[in-house]
């Protein structure tokens, strides 16, 4: 049984890669940098949110994004996000929604009514925004709630509202019927906030340099795709722990050279120890996915905790918001605004062609049966926090869908030579419940107590198929 | 439906009691019922493809049991409930269900939902988050995919005409509500909260003919009353989104507060927006749909560039419903875990302190184990605005 120990400061997470140990400092420079940038007041800051594909249109205006879910988890992270949890509470929002916007919001009411950052602010604060862009549709409803709830302490910050849609999977529709319109809409939104971001820093778009930062992203993709592959190496050399820091320059970092050289070693890194045969556990006994959810980001310790039972993560879902671009069938352009919207388009419906192959599979379906075989995955764990509708609504269905799939008994099928095969595809999961900063829902001990439930089963697993 | 005037309120009872009895009916006939669950679902292109619409319900008597095996409990309670009892076969009749970008439940759910139901048909509207020129050129365009896709369903290619029809008498059937309303501004009104919330209710589970014909019916029997069937009592405005049930709006009329006008989904907010006749019919219903219902989940640019202005503009239609039916106090009512809702309640505390009308806010969980707290806290705010 594992014990109860719940410390005011979280311990620190092993980190099996340099290149994951080095984003800490790298988090932390950000943070600062957004400050020094607020305090000279050259450039504008802008709040805004990840996986928008707006990065480089920010980059080529020279505008400073301040990630406010970023900010949000490193409070988290730190432990220290409740008191701006409470103050936002006692604005009159319930606890029950988005704990990254509340947490902001929280914190921001507390700046805005001292003058000043609170006291203690974690990594120096963040700071006031010269203007907020917010987006909808389908990805997230706070998104489009969260800067306009601060606008009531901050009404002469201005907010820009980027809609982008993408066409949900439907069986009786061919996603590229629609997505002409869809693209012509996007398009419109993405120059709208090129218009905004001229008006508010009174320079106009320089549409060279916009278009080399589409491409230095488009390679950074690219690049993502052939390093994260690596982890399909068994011992698998980087898990989903480090994963949940390699994913600041996929998020926050996206069009600049920092992130395109931070995956260049992160490549080679991991190309050196899949070399030496070095795993992110001594002993690899289990594959696992993390197969959806976004994390606990007070607890990234209990990944040790997997990986101390000899569990590894090749794979994850989360955060992994890239894909091969020359798996998207994009049109052609070169206008950078209108390959971002393709992009868009082709990142969200990537899997839709494979899913519409297989019957009662859907996109979110097909990736984790894709990734479970090409990462030869033994178990799928899931994490549900109660505060975040937007990525954790769907998760039980999707193991249902899946354990249609992977059966608890001996399936009879095919082999290569033609003959029947008796095999055993069986894919348990486990569900962790908590929230992602709201530290107040989490339970080291019954987390402990899953996990090790979880890993009797797969040794169990292991021990039939060896048999 | 053949009850007569005088006995309509028994059957408005009949279908609230038993839901979707009509439609049961009906679908014995052949008629295909097309489910909904939100204010964005354009309710004119289903009836125009030659489907009915149907609103579904949850239960707040009814636990929650088979649908939290396929479904986060972390969704707002609301749509568990409606869930819940959609895969327990309450809703076997439908044909098809159609879901909206209502909120992100609504979005991330739709493959459970249609895996799990019996259902021949579904598709989902995306409803653009703006209001702004492209979004409306975007919005008509989805609604042209769904009119194609429910047309090739139905097997009946829709017309501009069909549609006109259709807005036609959806209007006609708004009018009449808006006359039922009119009966709230009697102090006290000649027609109680619980009672006009059935109605509406039952009329959203009817071919909008029959509805109106209820309507039509019930009409006639309020401008017969010579007397309120209540109370004349503090007059309270209900703010929040999807209220399919008449629990809390009975428990205020109990405790002597009359119930006169609200935003609620299945009140204000579905059928005070007239569609404009003016236009093209699926841009008309584009406006209609994104501009004119008034919803949370729309991003509104506050163009005032102060809060004060911001609130004025976004929640505008609470302060004059509150002016035109004399409201003497407020109950926000929102459903936990219900983002495009929840996010707004210190804007709507705010707005409500501006326009003077004491403001009681509930979090609440769809469930008929609350009631008894309810019950306390509403007492106690009538008791003070009283």
């Amino acid at each position: 049984m594992a014990e109860e120990q719940k410390d005011a400061k979280p311990k620190k997470r092993m980190t099996a890669t340099k290149a994951a140990a080095s984003i800490g400092p790298m988090v932390k420079e950000f943070i600062t940098g957004t400050l020094k940038a607020k305090a000279e007041g050259e450039q504008k800051i802008a709040y805004t949110f990840i996986v928008c594909h707006h990065e480089e249109i920010f980059r080529a205006m020279d505008v400073v994004p301040v990630w406010t879910e970023n900010f949000a988890g490193i409070c988290g992270a730190k432990r220290d996000a409740e008191r701006f949890l409470q103050r936002a509470e006692s604005l009159g929002l319930s606890r029950s929604l988005c704990t990254y916007a509340l947490c902001g919001i929280g914190f921001d009411q507390w700046r805005e009514e001292l003058g000043q950052m609170p006291p203690d602010a974690p990594w120096g604060g963040q700071a006031r925004p010269d203007m907020m862009i917010s987006s909808g549709q389908i990805l997230c409803d706070p998104r489009s709630k969260w800067y306009q709830a601060s606008q009531q302490f901050m009404p002469d910050v201005p907010i820009y509202n980027i809609d982008l849609p993408y066409p949900l999977f439907q069986r009786d529709q061919d996603h590229r019927d629609v997505w002409g319109y869809y693209h012509k809409y996007i398009v419109e939104q993405l120059r709208g906030l090129v218009a905004f971001l001229e008006e508010q820093t009174k320079k106009k778009m320089d549409y060279d340099r916009l278009r080399e930062l589409v491409d230095l992203s488009d390679r950074t993709w690219n690049l993502i795709e052939e390093t994260y592959d690596l982890r399909k190496a068994v011992p698998c050399p980087m898990g989903t722990g480090d994963a949940m820091n390699t994913m600041v320059p996929i998020n926050f970092m996206m069009a600049t050279q920092q992130a395109y050289d931070f995956f260049l070693n992160l490549k080679k890194e991991l190309e050196e120890k899949i070399t030496k045969g070095e795993g992110e556990v001594d002993n690899e006994k289990y594959r696992l996915m993390w197969g959806g959810g976004l994390p606990a980001w007070f607890a990234l310790t209990d990944f040790n905790y997997f990986n101390s039972k000899g569990a590894s993560f090749p794979v994850e879902t989360t955060y992994r918001m890239v894909a091969p671009l020359n798996e998207m069938d994009l049109p052609e352009t070169k206008d950078p605004i209108e390959h971002l919207a393709w992009r868009w388009l082709g990142y969200w419906t990537l899997w839709y062609d494979k899913a519409k192959k297989r019957p009662g599979s859907e996109p979110d379906v097909e990736r984790l049966i894709n990734r479970i075989e090409e990462y030869k995955i033994d178990g799928v764990v899931m994490h549900e926090a109660f505060s975040c509708r937007t990525w954790h609504v769907g998760l039980i269905w999707q193991l249902h869908q899946l354990a249609k799939i992977y059966k608890p008994i001996p399936v009879y099928m095919i082999g290569k030579d033609g003959k029947k095969e008796k095999v055993y595809r069986e894919l348990p999961s486990l569900i962790l419940e908590s929230d992602i900063i709201d530290i107040t829902s989490y339970s080291e001990v019954d987390t402990r107590n899953k996990i090790d439930a979880f890993i009797e089963t797969l040794e169990s697993n292991r021990l039939n198929k060896a048999a | 439906m053949s009850d007569k005037q005088g006995n309509i309120f028994s059957t408005v009872e009949k279908y609230y009691k038993d839901y979707g009895l009509r439609a049961k009916e009906l679908k014995k006939e052949g008629k295909k019922f097309i489910g909904y669950v939100c204010s964005f679902v354009p309710l004119e292109i289903i009836s125009a493809s030659g489907c009915i619409p149907f609103r579904v319900r949850g239960d707040i008597y009814e636990p929650i049991t088979k649908g939290d095996t396929l479904l986060e409990t972390i969704v707002c309670p609301y749509y568990r409930s409606v869930f819940d009892l959609s895969v327990k076969g309450k809703y076997d009749f439908l044909s098809g269900l159609v879901i909206p970008h209502g909120c992100d439940s609504m979005v991330r759910s739709f493959s459970t939902w249609s895996h799990s139901l019996p259902y021949s048909y579904f598709h989902f509207v995306n409803i653009p988050t703006v209001c702004v020129e492209s979004s409306f050129e975007f919005f008509s365009a989805e609604l042209n995919t769904f009119m194609k896709s429910l047309g090739k369903f139905s097997g009946k290619g829709i017309t501009d005409d069909d549609l006109a029809g259709a807005i036609r008498i959806y209007n006609e059937n708004r009018d009449k509500v808006r006359a039922l309303y009119e009966f709230r501004k009697t102090d006290p009104p000649l027609i109680s909260g619980t009672e006009l919330t059935k109605v509406l209710i039952v009329g959203s589970s009817l071919p909008v003919g029959e509805a109106n014909t209820l309507f039509d019916h019930v009409l006639a029997e309020i401008r017969q009353r010579g007397r309120s069937p209540v109370k004349k009592g503090p007059r309270i405005f209900i703010d929040g989104a999807c209220l399919d049930n008449i629990e809390l709006i009975k428990l205020v009329e109990e405790i002597g507060g009359n119930v006169v006008a609200d935003t609620i989904c299945n009140g204000a907010r579905d059928y005070f927006p007239k569609t404009d006749m003016g236009k093209g019919p699926i841009d008309a219903l584009a406006h209609r749909y994104l501009d004119k219902v008034n919803c949370p989940k729309t991003y509104r640019e506050n163009k005032a560039g102060t809060f004060e202005g911001d609130i004025a503009s976004r929640f505008g239609d609470i302060g004059a419903y509150a002016k035109e039916f004399k409201v003497s106090g407020a109950i926000l009512y929102v459903y936990k875990y219900c983002d495009p809702f929840g996010f707004e309640v210190p804007a709507r505390k705010a707005y409500y302190k501006s326009i003077n009308v004491p403001l009681l806010s509930l979090e609440d969980v769809y469930s008929a184990g609350t009631i008894g707290q309810l019950r306390t806290r509403v007492q106690a705010f009538l008791e003070m605005i009283g």
